[in-house]
Parts: structure tokens; C-alpha cells; sequence
């Protein structure tokens, strides 16, 4: 055959196959390569790291388990499971033998039971033939009969036999059982010896690392079960905005923060802390009997993390709070709340750098930024502009409350926001900045009233304090506008700065002149001559420095030297007053004079309640003050105002209406005077004063900030970050400025003209916002309270403390918040500021955390309404203000006490008068237990009782007598068995002490009735008992002996007392001149009746 | 064939990047993280303490054979402050147990007229970890005519404390330990014993108070060992058994607070202090 010729073609054969290979090749790779980048995705890291983070720990419990002083515990555990063991084998052989018998005598009966059927059966068919054989008359019927008969005792005989078998086999059967049951009682219980160890066995496996794992996740694989897989949770009514559309969250951050919902994998310090709590709950029975062994488990858990040779990292720790997130148990679950609504971020990011990570401080910014590393944890972190909701950085977390507890003055477990919005109403940042919230709406104004200000103090005083209120008061509130950082700030060229102190000059002058000119000019009454020591004396102890700090100078925490001090170094609460150092300096004695004794006079929204000053007692107090001198302040000079520097800038705010020309004209037709309180008004709606202050002329104006309501939505892209990047605060703090939206907020608020550094911008277009001088603390709060304002939408159950019970909390907790009664009272479990200036604890204002439980609602309206009434605790020389409550604010406090005391309910019992027999008992126990030694049951006038002589022993506790109007019936008895639990550290000793086995109360007259000692009273308290037994009995029952006492002291009760009065404000000094001016004097609501309102 | 091929190789290929990825990352983050800064500002370092405990207990250090002894006695120079007598007429049944005032003098500084100083509390402050073996005893605290005897004590953690009542009236014992738990109980009838546990070491001595009679008050501490003693009506202090070593000896005095020296004793040593406080 002839060879085929080859074809001709026009390309190589070879070199085409040598194409395809190659590209066939290429093709084979880039498959490969597209699949592998599908494949390796970065949260997958963080899943398998987890599980060897698992693998690890669960080793580490295994050896723990098996090891230390479980060792000798496991060998006894090894013996005793060998024992068993043995224990079974005896069993399974004895167990075997009786099987056998069973096998045997199940054969026998067997056979027994047929035979039996059979001859059964025999029986019937020879019946059959013996009634067939009657019937026929057979002959051998006679034959057939004896047949049937014989047969018949057979088959009774068999059935006989059979029963025997039965019987026996029966017996056998049980003898088998019980070997079963015993064999398997000795499974279980070795079982049970090695379940902990087998648990951590069990748990290990399902966490290894095998093939089936490797093969699950196997690339092109993975698609059927995978164990590494995004894991989401849906939110249905927490949304988040995607382009303009709300859509239920989709939370996806535990596909990489595996372990947040399980326990065991906190971080050692979050370990020591928890056990320490843990065990501090064990320690005072809070912790229910049926859960403690749970409890003690888990601090063991907590103890060996704290052990564990290595620290667990962030991403895989458990959360720090499960009790209040997260846990399925908690307030917070995971499945209802997910993440995002929190913490912010994006929802349904996987990747560290889609999900909104921000980084907390330059350190972590640098760490995270950089390309994707794992072995620096460079977790590839991008900034974005656009991202409305940014994750707050961890020392903003409780930002995240603010969304849905916007309707609370105070968010359990959450110290940082409670403090934080305090502070925001502490400054005053609500009074230019409007946030449209419950929280801050309705508060009153922060500044004082300038309506009076020629009353109070001169020009020359106001211009230096308004050119730097700080150089007078280290620590007062009110910001800084002049001489500022953009104006006269290093990076302000020389001319510029000339001009600028010129023109601030000018303007601090004008609004001087502009107040001064529309003051009023009451004349106030001097007071009489006064003794400045007693007036030191008062201030010292009736509680004037609750509110206000009378220093400027505190220790430094590191050096020790003496140091002007901050706002932050003392007690929010003290902030509250002004300080009181140079009040001397800044006022005058008849105004002073007038103001403390009654505020309300001067300025109808003063903050400051009436102490009730005596006339005396106010000179004595005024002649102090008027000691409290700054001269050196007085003596900074003050430079000229420039006419010219007047004249642009009243010409700079005409011709925004005029033309120029007409503008000059205008000018040209005011006198100085004119134009500087033209000038004055104009400032002051330029910096905005009129918001913080009450100033004639600019009454319903809008406050000048920017509208903060929704300000922790805003995207990082509309923040102007100026140039900088780095500087140093005037507390010589050096504050990074990084590109992210909580530390733009929080640079503002440190310095805040710091985005003006080298700009060009008209003087009128500077930044305005005053220097607060806020310290990093105060700032980090502000920042987190803002940062908290957002417009996410929240479905309408997730919204907290709705409900009518928790508002009339929340609106009494506002009202505290806003008369500081934390100053000198613990209200809900914190405050007491004073606490800082008495040390005594006996000597301070009461703990008001039982107060609803403890009080009766009509007196403590009563008392809020007029706290001469009744004087509970006449040894405190702190005094109760009159506050000048309205019936509605009273109200409010009473609700809000009654609800945090959980006593809402009617206390009917309040006018039942105890049977004769409990109050003779009741007054048995009360000498027994020798409560007279403190308590004084001698009827007094309860608003003047005697003042105790502190060496006296029945001194330092109420009189009794003054209990049944103002404590509630069932108060009184769980308050004599556990006071300490109620309030921690109270004088009152605890008589019937828990015993520390079982938590319950014993009664120290349980055994002591019987002793001589009280012979007396044995005999005379068996009259009212059955039976001796029966008065033993009571005797150790501390529930009964309790109310026993209860009804003795509400035997001996006054029932009535005074109604408050209804004007309860001291006479006003009603000026002599200037009547014209006069402000409406209110003096409380004048109400009718005088009766006592039922306060709920 | 081909298939099963590209399956295995991809699949070694992810998990050589796995292994190597993991590997690496595991070992620098555990190096890095020493200076790790993922806390939040405020939080301070983790408590130290929890990791003694059980170090302690397994190595239980017998008390030594060669143990030496601290003794000594505590001095006080310059002008003894002259102690007042207490008022106890606030409560008849008080004055009656000291009849013209005797016996009922304070007790900040007692003194006797060589200077020689009692009630100061002297003890180790870093003794060696051990198993020290508990006082068979429970410590005692009694309330004898409306006094505490005694005025100054330790008490070992855990160790049972018995408070007693003598008196024929109201006492109340108002503990005020800062590490440890408050409590306070009545204790109105005579001859009760109240047993109570201090489960935290608290070496500066706290406060116990009556509240009834406001000059009832004895100091107490709470010690993880037995390297402590309160100075005698002469001022002598022993402090046995101690193992050999460099110590820090802290006493401790009501009025004149804390002093520290630093002390080093040899085996089977004997070694006299001497502690001096000033009077101011």
C-alpha cells in the first residue's frame, strides 16, 4: 500500500500541538488558579484557627482533668473503675450461668406448654367423639368415656405441670434480670466516674482535624458539607440603610469571631475579672441554690483560662459580657440582636476591611493597615468615606446603646453612656447643639441668667472672665471664645494675629457693653454684720459642697506637687455648682446675701434649692464668700479698644443689609456707645450666648450649633479634617487626629479650632466653637454620647423602657439628674459626691437605693415637697434643700421611686393597727434584742426632735416613733433581717445572720430563750403561746419575730404629720426700686386644700 | 483519572497555603503579643495573685529544720502622747464595768514608762511560698466591758474567728475590711459567739467597730502565713520558724502607721530587731 501523503497544510503540525499544550496548560492553571482564589478566602483563617484554638484549650482541659490534685483523685477514679469493671465481669459470669438455666427452663417449658396443647387438643377431639358415641349409641361408649375421663386428668395434669414450669422459669428470668440490672448499674456508674474526661473526649473529636474534615472542605468539594462556612444571622426588625432602602440587618461577624457566644475563651483579665465577680455573687447568696454548682464549674473554667499558657487574641475571645449580650440568656441574644446593632459596621462584610473595622488609636491603625498579613495581623483595614456606619472603636462601644435607650437617663450595665450623657448635660453641650431626644430635650438652660448681671459684678470682671474664663476658674464650664488657637495659634501669621486680637478685643467690649446696657439694676438688702468662721463652718457642713468645689488646687496623682485642678478631678456632681474660689472677687455681698438665701428670687430657674438659711446664718455664709478673693485676676490689664476695629465690624454686619455707602452712613450717626452695643448684639448671635444664657433681647432664638440629633450617622466624607494630622493639646497631651469619624469628633472637642491649622479664612468664617477644655476622659465620653446619635431604624419592641412603669422611672431619674440630688444621695445604686468631704459614714445624707420600698409614697411626696416635715435623722448636719418642687415634679419622684423600690403596689396594711397580742410579744423581743440601746421610742415633735449628743449610744438611728408614718409595713421587717444586703455598710448590725451553709437567716433567741438571761421574759411571753414548743418555735423563726417588732414599732407610731406648707420658698425680699424690672417672682405653685396628695 | 488528579493536587495545594499560613501566623501573633494593645485604655493589668495559690500548694514548703527567729521590741521616743480616759457613761451598764474609770484608758498608744510599745503589728511581707500548717485554735475577739480584747490581732485566711460577747449589752461588730467582705451583726445578748472567715489576705490592718459605743474599735489583718506577732505590754515581739532568707519586716502601729526595714537571717539565727517609732 502506497504511504498516504501527508496533507499539505500551512502551519506545523508539532509546533500547533506544542500551542495547545502549552495554552491548554495555561488554561489548566488559570482553572486552577480561579478555583484556589475562590477558595482561600480570609475568613476561613479565622476558622481554622479557631479550631486549633479549640483543639488547644480542650487539651489543656483534658490534662487539667487528669493531672494535679485530680491525680490522686483520678487513681481512686481508676481503682474504682476496676472495681467496677471486676465488678461486672462477676456479674456477666453469674449473669451467664443463669442465662443458661433460663435457656433450660425455657426448653422444659416449652415442651411442657405443647405437650399441654396438645393433649388439649386430644381432649377436644375426644369429646367430640364421646358426645358423637352418646348420641349414636354406640357400644363402646362406656370405653369412650373412660378414655375422655383419663384423658382429661391428663391434660389437668400437664396444665398443672405446666404452671410449675412457668413457675420456675419466671424465677430464673428474674434471677437473670437482676444480674442485668446490677451489670448495668456498674456501666453507669463507671460511666458517670469518667463523664467529664469522656465529654472533653467527645468535644476534642468533633473539633479534629481528620480526613473526613480535610475532604468536607476540600476545594470543589466544600460546596456539599463544608465545616467552614459563613455563618448569619437575620435581624428582622434592626435595618440598616442600603442605598435609601431600610433592609434587615444580616450579621455575619461570627463567621469570623467564632467563639463570642460560647464561654471559655475570654481573655485572662476579662477571666480574673468574671471569676472575681462570680465569686464575690456566690459569696452573698445571689446566685439561687440550684444554679451555684453551675456557678463554682464555671469560675473553675475561668481559673484554668487564667493558667493557660497562652492568651487568647481578639478575634477569637469570647464576649466579655454574656450575661448582658449575646448569651442566648441575656438581655442582648444573639439571635434577636446579632452584632451590627451595637457595634455598628457593616452587616453582611466578610472581610476585615469591608466589615467597617475602626481602628481605635494610631498604634492599631498602623497594625492594621498594611496588606493583608496574618503573622503581623495586618488585617488589611481601608477607610471609607462613604460608610455611614463605621464600627465604633472599643473605647466608644456603648455608643451603640444610645440608639434604642434613648428614652433612659440611665442604661443598666451601661456605666460608660450613663456617665457620658451626664457630662453632655453637665457642659451643656444640648444647649447649642439641639438633640432631638427625650434625653435632652427639656433641660434647662446651663449658664447663668445675665439679665441682672450689673447686680452681680462690674464690666471690668466680665471682660477678663469673657477673654478667659479659666484663667479665673480652672475648672468652671464656660468655654473659652477668645484668644483661641485659630486666631492667635503659632500658625496664624503675625499681621493676621494683630488683627485678630484687635477685632476680639473690640468684640468682647461690645458684648460687655451690650449686657450691661440692658441689665437690670435692682437694689438688693445688705445683710446685717456676719461671722465669716461660722459662715465656713455652714458651708463646710450643710452641704453647699456637695454641689459646688471650694479649691482650685489638687495633688497631682504622679508628682504630688499641687496643681490647678480639672473638672475631672473631682465627682461630676461637685461640677454641678460653680466653684466656689473668687466668688468674693466676682460678686458683691448683698447679692450674695440675697442668692443664698433664696436663688429663686434673682433668677426664677435657678438650679440652686433654698437651704433654708436663716437671716443670720445667710450674713454668716455671705461674709465667708465675700472672704473667697482672686486679686491677682482683677489686676490683668485690659487694652484699649481700638475704634476703628469696632467700626469694621459693626460695618462688616451692616452691609449684610445695606449697601455699602448707606452703611458708612449709618455709622457715621452712632456714637461709640451705640455702636458697641450694636457690635454686642451682634456677637452674641455670632458665638451664640443667648443659648447657654438668658439674655434680654434674644428671647425664642434657635441655639447656634449644628444639629447633633443624627450626627453618628454622618460618613466619614462630610467631616472637614483641615491638615492635620498630629498636635499638641494645651494639657500637653499629644492627640493623633486619624481619619476616622470618632476621632474627628473627639479632636473637636479637645481642641476645637484645631481643623482652622493653616486654612485661610475671613475672620468672621473662623471655626467659633468655644474651648471647653474638656480632658481626654470628658472628650472620650462626649465622643461615645455623639457618636451614639444615629438614624438607624429600630423595630418598635427592640426600643427600651417603654413600658409606663420604667418612663415614670426614667422621667424621676431626669429630675434627679437635673437637681443633682447624686450629690449627696446614692440614688439607684451610685452618687453620694459628698461622701468624698465627711468620713464618717454615719454623718452623710441617707442611700435613697430602697427608697421605694422604704418610704411611703404620701410622706415622701410630702417630704420632697417640704423637707421640714419631719426630721428623720437629726445628727446629719447636711441639709435637705427645699427644691420648690411642683405637685407634677414631686409626682414624678415618687413614681420614680415606687418603681425602682418595686413598691407600686397599695400597702393597705399601712392603716391596720396590730392586734394587742403581736405588739406585747413585739415589745418582748424588741428588749430581748435590746434595740433601745440605738433606737428612741419616746415620742418626739418630728420636726424639731432633740439633736443627739454623738457619745450618747441612743443616738445615731431614727426614732421609732417617726416609722409608721414614713416607712411602709413591709419594709420594716425585711429591713431588721437584712440590712446590710439593703444598704452595704450601714450602721444598723444584722441580727439574724445568714447561715452560711444554706443562705437562710438563723435567730440568735433560738437558743438564748431558754437561758437564765431571759428567764423574765420567757415567762412573760408564754402567755401568749400554746405550748412552750410553740414559743420556741417563733422564737427561732426570724420572719415572725421580725414582724412581731414591726408591730411593736408601729404600736408606738405618731400617725400625722404636718402637710407640707404649700409655699414652702422663704419670704422673697421684695427690692425696694426699680419695680419695673422686677422678674415675675415665682414662688411655687400656690395649691389649695394643703391636704397630703397621694404621691403615686 | 484527570479529574481526580486536579482534585488532589488543589487540595494539597490549599493545604500546604493552610498549614504554612497558620504556622506562621500562630507563632507571630503569640510573639507579638506581649506588648499587645487590644484592651481598652482603662483596663489596668490582669491581678498577679491568681497564679501563686496554686504554685503554693505544690510545692509545699515544710517549715524548715534550720528555721531562725525574729524577736525584738518595739520602742517609742520622745513625749508618750497621754491617752485619754473613755467616757463610757453613755451606756450605764460600760461605766459600771469600769468604776472610777479604771482600766478604761484609749488604746492608740499604749505605752509603759520605759517606751516600750504594745499592740504593734510585726510581720513578713514576703515570706516564702509554703503549705504553712493553721493554728489548731480559732483566733478569738471578745467584747469585755464594752472593750475589745484584743486590741490588736492577726488572723490567718480562712482561719475561724470567734466573736464573743461578755457584756450584759447591745454590741454590734462592724468589720470594715477593704480586700475582704464587710459584715456587721448584732450581738445583743451576753454569752453569744459569732464565728466568722476572712477568705482574703488583707495585711494592713482594718478597722472593727461598735457602732453603739463609739470608742469600741480593734484592727485586725488578714495573713497568708504565720511570719507575724503583736508587740506584748513590753513591747517584745517573737516572730519562730522562720526559714532563712532576705525579708521585708513591717510593723505596724494605730497612730504612727506602717515602717518597713529590711531584714536577712541566717539558719537556726536568732536575730533581734529593734523598731522605733517617734512620737510627734
Amino acid at each position: 500500500m502506497k504511504p498516504q501523503e501527508p496533507i499539505p497544510h500551512n502551519y506545523s503540525m508539532a509546533k500547533l500541538n506544542l500551542i495547545f499544550a502549552v495554552s491548554a496548560l495555561g488554561l489548566l492553571f488559570v482553572t486552577g488558579g480561579i478555583v484556589l482564589y475562590d477558595y482561600v478566602r480570609g475568613w476561613k483563617w479565622f476558622q481554622w484557627e479557631f479550631i486549633r484554638i479549640q483543639q488547644e484549650r480542650l487539651q489543656q482541659d483534658l490534662r487539667a482533668a487528669q493531672q494535679g490534685e485530680n491525680r490522686t483523685r483520678m487513681a481512686q477514679l481508676d481503682k474504682q473503675i476496676k472495681q467496677q469493671e471486676l465488678t461486672i465481669a462477676a456479674h456477666r459470669q453469674q449473669y451467664v450461668l443463669a442465662q443458661r438455666d433460663l435457656d433450660q427452663w425455657e426448653g422444659q417449658h416449652y415442651a411442657a406448654d405443647e405437650d399441654y396443647r396438645f393433649a388439649k387438643a386430644n381432649l377436644d377431639a375426644k369429646r367430640y367423639e364421646l358426645e358423637m358415641a352418646v348420641l349414636q349409641k354406640r357400644r363402646d361408649r362406656a370405653q369412650t368415656r373412660k378414655e375422655y375421663i383419663d384423658l382429661s386428668n391428663h391434660v389437668d395434669d400437664l396444665q398443672l405441670r405446666l404452671q410449675a414450669v412457668t413457675r420456675d422459669r419466671d424465677a430464673v428470668q428474674a434471677r437473670v434480670n437482676a444480674w442485668l440490672k446490677k451489670i448495668k448499674d456498674a456501666e453507669d456508674t463507671r460511666k458517670q466516674l469518667t463523664a467529664s474526661i469522656d465529654l472533653v473526649k467527645k468535644q476534642l473529636a468533633a473539633v479534629s482535624t481528620n480526613g473526613q474534615f480535610f475532604i468536607l472542605n476540600a476545594p470543589m468539594l466544600d460546596f456539599i458539607s463544608p465545616t467552614f462556612k459563613i455563618d448569619q444571622v437575620v435581624l428582622p426588625d434592626l435595618f440598616v440603610n442600603v442605598n435609601y432602602m431600610e433592609v434587615p440587618r444580616v450579621d455575619r461577624c461570627q463567621t469570623c469571631h467564632r467563639a463570642i457566644d460560647q464561654p471559655g475563651f475570654e481573655s485572662k483579665k476579662e477571666a480574673a475579672r468574671l471569676s472575681a465577680e462570680l465569686q464575690q455573687k456566690l459569696d452573698t447568696y445571689q446566685i439561687p441554690q440550684n444554679k451555684r454548682a453551675a456557678t463554682e464549674q464555671r469560675i473553675a473554667q475561668l481559673k484554668r483560662i487564667q493558667d493557660a499558657p497562652q492568651e487568647i487574641l481578639n478575634p477569637w475571645r469570647t464576649h466579655p459580657k454574656l450575661d448582658l449580650f449575646v448569651g442566648s440568656a441575656s438581655a442582648h441574644p444573639l439571635l434577636e440582636y446579632g452584632c451590627t446593632s451595637c457595634h455598628h459596621g457593616m452587616d453582611r462584610a466578610t472581610e476585615f476591611g469591608r466589615a467597617g473595622h475602626v481602628p481605635p488609636n494610631a498604634k492599631m491603625e498602623r497594625r492594621w493597615s498594611g496588606f493583608w498579613n496574618v503573622a503581623k495581623r495586618q488585617w488589611g483595614y481601608e477607610e471609607n468615606p462613604f460608610d455611614e456606619t463605621p464600627m465604633y472603636p472599643r473605647q466608644y462601644y456603648e455608643a451603640g446603646c444610645v440608639k434604642c435607650h434613648a428614652n433612659q437617663v440611665q442604661i443598666k450595665g451601661g456605666a460608660q453612656i450613663t456617665r457620658a450623657e451626664a457630662t453632655v448635660e453637665l457642659i451643656g453641650c444640648y444647649a447649642c447643639h439641639k438633640i432631638a431626644n427625650w434625653r435632652f430635650t427639656g433641660l434647662r438652660k446651663p449658664g447663668p441668667d445675665l439679665t441682672g448681671i450689673a447686680e452681680k459684678t462690674t464690666p471690668e470682671w466680665a471682660i477678663r472672665w469673657i477673654s478667659e474664663p479659666h484663667d479665673f476658674r480652672s475648672t468652671t464650664r464656660m468655654p473659652s471664645f477668645f484668644y483661641q488657637r485659630n486666631m492667635v495659634g503659632p500658625a496664624v501669621p503675625a499681621a493676621e494675629r494683630a488683627q485678630n486680637i484687635k477685632y476680639q478685643d473690640a468684640e468682647i467690649r461690645a458684648i460687655v457693653e451690650y449686657l450691661f446696657s440692658k441689665s437690670k439694676h435692682r437694689v438688693w438688702p445688705a445683710p446685717g454684720p456676719g461671722d465669716a468662721a461660722r459662715g465656713k463652718q455652714l458651708v463646710n457642713t450643710i452641704g453647699c459642697l456637695g454641689c459646688h468645689v471650694d479649691t482650685e488646687t489638687v495633688k497631682g496623682a504622679t508628682t504630688g506637687e499641687m496643681r490647678l485642678a480639672r473638672r475631672t478631678d473631682f465627682p461630676l456632681e461637685r461640677n454641678y455648682g460653680f466653684n466656689l474660689t473668687g466668688v468674693g472677687t466676682k460678686t458683691n455681698a448683698a447679692w450674695i446675701y440675697n442668692w443664698v438665701r433664696n436663688p429663686k428670687a434673682y433668677y426664677p430657674e435657678a438650679p440652686m434649692p433654698s437651704l433654708r438659711l436663716s437671716d443670720q446664718e445667710a450674713a454668716d455664709v455671705t461674709a465667708y464668700l465675700v472672704t473667697l478673693q482672686k486679686p491677682q485676676f482683677m489686676q490683668k490689664p485690659i487694652r484699649p479698644v481700638d475704634p476703628e476695629a469696632v467700626r469694621e465690624l459693626a460695618k462688616g454686619y451692616l452691609v449684610n443689609t445695606r449697601t455699602d455707602r448707606d452703611a458708612e452712613a449709618k455709622l457715621k450717626t452712632m456714637p461709640m456707645h451705640e455702636q458697641l452695643v450694636y457690635l454686642g448684639q451682634r456677637s452674641i448671635e455670632k458665638y451664640g450666648c443667648y443659648s447657654c444664657h438668658n439674655i434680654d433681647g434674644f428671647e425664642g432664638l434657635k441655639p447656634i450649633g449644628t444639629d447633633l440629633t443624627i450626627e453618628g450617622s454622618k460618613a466619614l466624607h462630610l467631616f472637614d479634617f483641615g491638615f492635620v494630622h498630629d498636635y499638641k493639646a494645651e494639657d500637653g497631651v499629644h492627640e493623633h487626629v486619624l481619619h476616622t469619624v470618632p476621632s474627628w469628633i473627639y479632636n473637636k472637642l479637645r481642641s476645637p479650632r484645631i481643623y482652622d491649622d493653616l486654612r485661610t479664612k475671613a475672620y468672621n468664617d473662623k471655626l467659633k466653637m468655644p474651648n471647653f477644655h474638656l480632658t481626654p476622659e470628658e472628650a472620650r465620653l462626649v465622643t461615645t454620647v455623639v457618636l451614639g446619635l444615629t438614624k438607624d431604624q429600630i423595630g418598635a419592641d427592640k426600643i427600651a423602657a417603654t413600658d409606663p412603669q420604667t418612663r415614670a422611672a426614667q422621667e424621676g431619674l431626669k429630675l434627679v439628674s437635673q437637681h443633682n440630688c447624686r450629690a449627696c444621695h446614692i440614688v439607684d445604686g451610685y452618687g453620694r459626691a459628698i461622701a468624698s468631704l465627711i468620713s464618717d459614714t454615719n454623718f452623710l445624707p441617707p442611700d435613697l437605693t430602697p427608697e421605694g420600698a422604704r418610704a411611703q409614697s404620701p410622706f415622701l411626696f410630702n417630704f420632697l415637697k417640704d423637707p421640714t416635715v419631719m426630721k428623720i435623722r437629726p445628727w446629719v448636719s447636711v441639709r435637705m434643700p427645699t427644691f420648690q418642687f411642683t405637685d407634677a415634679e414631686a409626682n414624678t419622684l415618687v413614681g420614680m421611686f415606687a418603681a425602682e423600690g418595686k413598691a407600686h403596689e397599695f400597702d393597705n396594711a399601712v392603716y391596720s393597727m396590730p392586734p394587742a397580742s403581736n405588739v406585747a410579744v413585739g415589745r418582748e423581743v424588741f428588749n430581748m434584742l435590746r434595740c433601745a440601746q440605738c433606737h428612741a421610742t419616746t415620742p418626739v415633735n418630728p420636726e424639731a426632735p432633740p439633736v443627739p449628743k454623738t457619745a450618747s449610744t441612743q443616738s445615731l438611728a431614727p426614732n421609732l416613733t417617726l416609722a409608721r408614718v414614713r416607712l411602709r409595713h413591709d419594709w420594716i421587717p425585711d429591713w431588721i433581717r437584712r440590712p446590710n444586703e439593703m444598704i452595704p455598710g450601714t450602721r444598723m448590725p444584722a441580727n439574724f445572720p445568714r447561715d452560711p451553709a444554706t443562705g437562710g437567716f438563723i435567730s440568735p433567741l433560738a437558743n438564748a430563750i431558754d437561758s437564765p438571761q431571759f428567764a423574765k421574759s420567757k415567762a412573760a411571753l408564754m402567755p401568749y403561746f400554746k405550748s412552750e414548743a410553740d414559743l420556741k418555735r417563733t422564737m427561732a423563726d426570724p420572719v415572725a419575730l421580725t414582724e412581731y417588732l414591726r408591730d411593736y414599732i408601729w404600736s408606738i407610731g405618731i400617725t400625722q404629720i404636718r402637710a407640707a406648707a404649700p409655699n414652702q420658698a422663704p419670704a422673697v425680699i421684695a427690692p425696694p426700686s426699680m419695680p419695673k424690672q422686677l422678674p415675675a417672682m415665682k414662688t411655687g405653685r400656690a395649691e389649695q386644700g394643703g391636704g397630703v396628695t397621694a404621691g403615686r | 483519572m484527570t479529574l481526580k488528579k486536579f482534585v488532589t493536587l488543589m487540595f494539597a495545594a490549599a493545604l500546604v497555603m493552610f498549614v504554612f499560613a497558620c504556622g506562621k501566623g500562630h507563632e507571630a501573633a503569640s510573639k507579638e503579643d506581649e506588648g499587645e494593645d487590644d484592651e481598652a485604655p482603662q483596663a489596668a493589668s490582669a491581678p498577679a495573685t491568681t497564679s501563686g495559690a496554686p504554685a503554693a500548694a505544690a510545692a509545699a514548703v515544710p517549715v524548715v529544720a534550720d528555721a531562725a527567729t525574729i524577736t525584738g521590741v518595739v520602742k517609742l521616743v520622745g513625749n508618750a502622747p497621754k491617752m485619754p480616759t473613755i467616757q463610757m457613761n453613755a451606756d450605764p451598764y460600760c461605766s459600771s464595768q469600769h468604776p472610777n474609770g479604771q482600766n478604761a484608758q484609749d488604746e492608740e498608744v499604749v505605752v509603759d514608762a520605759a517606751g516600750d510599745l504594745a499592740n504593734v503589728l510585726v510581720y513578713i511581707k514576703n515570706p516564702p511560698p509554703g503549705n504553712y500548717p493553721m493554728p489548731s485554735t480559732p483566733a478569738t475577739l471578745d467584747q469585755k466591758g464594752c472593750r475589745y480584747y484584743p486590741h490588736v490581732q492577726a488572723v490567718r485566711v480562712d482561719q475561724p474567728l470567734e466573736i464573743r460577747n461578755d457584756d450584759q449589752t447591745l454590741h454590734n461588730v462592724h468589720a470594715m475590711p477593704v480586700v475582704n467582705s464587710q459584715f456587721n451583726e448584732g450581738q445583743p445578748i451576753q454569752g453569744m459567739v459569732a464565728t466568722k472567715k476572712f477568705d482574703k489576705v488583707e495585711m494592713t490592718p482594718f478597722k472593727v467597730k461598735c457602732d453603739v459605743h463609739g470608742w469600741m474599735k480593734s484592727y485586725m489583718a488578714v495573713m497568708p502565713h504565720p511570719f507575724y506577732a503583736v508587740s506584748q505590754m513590753n513591747g517584745t515581739f517573737t516572730i519562730p520558724n522562720l526559714p532563712p532568707g532576705t525579708y521585708t519586716l513591717v510593723s505596724w502601729q494605730e497612730k504612727y502607721g506602717p515602717q518597713e526595714q529590711q531584714i536577712t537571717v541566717g539558719p537556726k539565727e536568732t536575730k533581734q530587731v529593734s523598731i522605733t517609732y517617734k512620737a510627734s
